[in-house]
């Protein structure tokens, strides 16, 4: 009995130990994501020269193309999180899903619109049904789907197994986005591209690079933040339950 | 061809192949293309859009903070409540 108890303390400890090396990770990452935003916004305003043909609109692209990126990054953790579920059916893959999903409808609605207002002075259109434009909208209402669906649909196990299923299908479409412009061609810039792109000033390529830094911590700092609430969220549920099962709280 | 007839001939903002004589005394409308928009408002537009949905996603988020917050009240004092009652019984 004494065994066990001491077990269930060493336990406890442990735990709120491991709870508080992760606030620790979690506010050090904060940390660094709005000192990243800080230099960015320094490198793209200050060094970063204006570029030739375009004008001061093209720094839209230091945010836009890392926004795009951290879209990947949401519906990456969507398509895993959900892989995870269907194979495990744990509530942390399921909250690491859904929060990839959330991550992936805010970038996606951040790259549609900036690429909209740079289309603007770029082509004289906010819009064109241009091959990458229309599969990243595609992409979009893909996830808005999925957060739809588990905003309306209840938190049973079937309707979290449907959202999953929709989470790995939904993930067949990033690649499209990404070789669209090659395969089909478009108005689509082709700026970065393996032979080492067009960006022709260092500074342009260093505003380019923080821009990535920036937007992969923001968008890890909004996954993370998204899984503890919905794990918290998880577990008070099953407090919850509990109590009602214990009669507590029925009055 | 002298500087000042020069200056005077260049193309400019107004558009190509007016005088600076010409653009003192009438005002062109650009016709259609990128030239309707300015750059500068475009992308202030760009960053306030990307810091409002920012702003939108944590508040949304502490939205649902403060709902764990309130039912975990709501608990506490339910457990309060039957602690109570088993110790007065």
């Amino acid at each position: 009995m004494a065994t066990s108890e001491a077990l269930a303390a060493g336990t406890k400890v442990e735990t709120a130990s491991s709870r508080s090396r992760g606030d620790v990770a979690f506010y050090t990452v904060l940390a660094l994501c709005a000192a990243a935003f800080l230099i960015t916004i320094h490198v793209i305003f200050f060094k970063a020269p204006v570029e030739s043909t375009m004008g001061i609109v093209q720094k839209i692209f230091y945010f836009h193309v890392p926004i795009a990126y951290s879209m990947y990054v949401g519906a990456a953790a969507c398509f895993v999180g959900s892989a995870g579920y269907l194979a495990r059916g744990t509530r942390g893959w399921d909250a690491f899903a859904r929060a990839g999903a959330e991550c992936a409808v805010a970038m996606g609605v951040l790259v549609l619109v900036t690429g909209a207002l740079w289309g603007a002075k770029a082509w004289g259109v906010y819009w064109t049904w241009d091959p990458r434009l229309t599969t990243a909208l595609l992409s979009v209402l893909i996830y808005v789907a999925y957060v739809v669906l588990r905003a309306f649909a209840g938190d049973g196990d079937s309707e979290r197994k449907f959202a999953a299923a929709l989470g790995v299908l939904g993930a067949a479409n990033l690649p499209i986005i990404h070789y669209s412009v090659q395969k089909w061609g478009g108005n689509h810039p082709k700026v970065i591209t393996s032979g080492g792109g067009g960006l022709k000033h260092p500074d342009m390529k260093l505003a380019l690079m923080l821009g990535f830094l920036t937007f992969t911590l923001l968008a890890v700092v909004l996954i993370w933040t998204r899984v503890r609430i919905e794990l918290a969220a998880a577990r008070l549920g099953e407090a919850e339950e509990e109590a009602l099962e214990l009669g507590v709280g029925e009055e | 061809m002298s500087a000042d007839q020069a200056a005077r001939e260049a193309p400019g903002a107004a558009g190509q192949g007016t005088t600076a004589d010409d653009r003192g005394a009438t005002f062109r409308a650009v016709e259609g293309g990128n030239q309707m928009q300015s750059g500068e408002k475009l992308l202030v537009e760009a960053y306030a859009f990307i810091w409002i949905v920012v702003l939108v996603f944590v508040a949304s988020m502490f939205r649902r903070q403060r709902r764990l917050d309130r039912r975990i009240e709501t608990l506490e004092t339910a457990l309060q409540k039957a602690r109570a009652k088993s110790g007065g019984d």
